[in-house]
């Protein structure tokens, strides 16, 4: 944890950490939105499909859940 | 850079005006250390300690899920099924579960981002939302039974729930407070080794060895009982074993801990490592549990109340109940800690805001708030007297394994992705076996709970 009254590290250790991260690693490079996927109208259609699959089906478990306490 | 005593390099830090002027943040200069250890490990050949150095999130995860629901769900299993068909099941369905949990590590340690980060900058923010809204609401129930899971083993040694809501808390906020993943990492790997408890549970109930021999190798006998029932413990034991919060948090800790491509071999083996002891120790419940199939509790039901440390304790003379609730605590415990990091990762990589234990509380105040705040609501439902405890625990599971399909189609379509991944992009064979995961939890879960509803509203007897 950062603390305010310890000295900073002289360059050359600093440039040594440095190193060892890989350039995406840091958090400027994390922060570096990635471009948008390109998903087919069949593609997106399934995804939809799966996911009101999925509420439906979860919707059901929580109803029984309820009901049966 | 030299090495302390306990393999830390001893550095001065820098102070906070220094690291915004070089653009390099604090959490950069955590890892970065981490990072140093690693190659430094790796330069030196030293095989054990560079796999020492980054085991960690796949062995979190899995132990992380053979929480307090998991083990009970085991447990009732084998009451009411003894030693046969679901034992073999629990080691196919953790074979599953590295097969998942092997592609979150590769994707967190290609892309170094996280599973909420990357759905929303790939697929946009409508999926991104959607995912982490799943995560938040199944964490929060499983959460709950959590807590219900340390209420049972602690209720053993005359604690109330109370007590129970208070540890959880307490762990959640002593965990977090080094400011630094990696000892966040280690302080609930040192919790996660007394999952080890279930199985010394099982060999102190004397299981018949021949009999377990043959459960494993003939997946027999096969469970009678009603369709129902059965559907609820299948379904219950594959989200016992592969759920959404495991996907957001290995692929969040490994990005956290700061894996790259180079670490792939030793993030593998982190992942089996965790899947083989879940699995060994998941058995160990089951096979405790079947102890109690000949003694009243064939009812899943049935054991509610006394909670199965107690019932335990009547078959062995005391001490396989006291590990079994020990065991409990921990599960419960450990599945804390890793499940309220994992909606803490969550809602941070969604708002865009700080989402790392390398950053100190000034800097990440959502992510820690977070963290505790859900740990929080869950302590607080178990203080209300006549919950249905377990119940509650099978049901999480049940609603976990739902909503899985969604959540892993998507972390397919992350690994496939050649854009992001390279060739470090998923193989056919890997493709085949997540497709056929995949099948498997849609179906069981599926099937529980259409039939489930169908019987409450007597369309089917």
């Amino acid at each position: 944890m950062l603390t305010g009254s310890e000295p900073p590290p002289p360059p050359r250790l600093h440039e040594e950490l440095f190193m060892s991260l890989e350039r995406d690693q840091m958090v400027a490079g994390r922060h570096q939105a990635l471009g948008r996927a390109h998903l087919s109208l069949r593609a997106r259609a399934a995804l939809w499909v799966l996911r009101g699959f999925v509420m439906v089906v979860g919707a059901l478990v929580i109803y029984t859940f309820l009901a049966r306490i | 850079m030299s090495l302390n005593e306990t393999g830390e390099f001893v550095l001065p830090l820098p102070r906070p005006a220094a690291e915004q002027q070089d653009g390099l943040t604090g959490e950069d200069l955590a890892r970065s250390r981490d990072r140093a250890r690693v190659l430094a490990a790796r330069a030196r050949s030293s095989r054990w300690f560079l796999l020492w150095l980054l085991v960690g999130p796949g062995i979190l995860a899995m132990l992380g899920e053979n929480d307090g629901p998991s083990m009970i769900s085991y447990a009732a299993t084998g009451a009411a099924f003894g030693l046969g068909f679901f034992l073999p099941f629990i080691v196919v369905t953790f074979a599953m579960a590295i097969v998942c949990q092997e592609m979150c590590m590769r994707v967190g340690a290609v892309t170094h981002r996280g599973y909420g980060q990357l759905i929303i900058e790939r697929y946009g923010k409508v999926w991104g939302w959607l995912a982490a809204g799943d995560l938040v609401f199944t964490n929060l129930v499983t959460l709950i039974a959590e807590f219900v899971a340390i209420r049972v083993g602690l209720a053993f040694f005359h604690l109330g729930a109370g007590v129970a809501a208070l540890l959880g808390v307490v762990l959640v906020l002593l965990a977090q407070s080094g400011g630094r993943y990696w000892r966040w990492e280690r302080v609930v790997l040192g919790l996660a080794v007394f999952n080890g408890l279930f199985l010394l549970s099982a060999v102190l109930v004397k299981p018949n060895t021949g009999h377990l021999t043959h459960a494993f190798l003939t997946f027999s006998p096969l469970p009678r009982g009603s369709f129902n029932e059965i559907l609820l413990l299948l379904a219950s034991t594959i989200g016992a074993t592969v759920t959404p919060w495991m996907i957001f948090f290995q692929q969040s800790a490994s990005a956290d801990k700061g894996l790259t491509p180079n670490d792939l071999t030793q993030g593998r083996l982190d992942t089996v490592i965790g899947g083989v002891l879940a699995a060994v120790f998941g058995c160990g419940a089951l096979v405790a549990g079947a102890a109690l199939a000949g003694h009243g509790g064939a009812s899943v039901d049935g054991l509610a109340g006394a909670g199965f440390p107690e019932a335990l304790s009547r078959v062995d003379g005391g001490t396989a109940g006291a590990l079994f609730a020990l065991g409990l605590i921990e599960a419960g415990a450990v599945a804390i800690l890793t499940i309220s990091a994992s909606t803490g990762y969550a809602i941070g990589e969604c708002t865009g805001a700080s989402s790392s234990f390398n950053r100190p509380l000034r800097d990440a105040a959502s992510f820690y708030f977070v963290n505790v705040l859900v740990a929080v609501i869950a302590a607080a439902v178990i203080l209300v007297p006549g919950v249905p405890l377990l119940s509650i625990a099978l049901n999480a599971n049940v609603l976990a394994t739902v909503l899985l399909p969604v959540t892993l189609v998507f972390m397919v379509m992350l690994a496939n992705d050649r854009q992001l991944m390279g060739r470090f992009a998923n193989g056919p064979a890997t493709n085949l076996a997540v497709a056929i995961t995949v099948a498997v939890v849609a179906v069981c879960g599926a099937a529980y709970g259409i039939d489930s509803f169908l019987l409450q509203v007597h369309l089917i007897g």
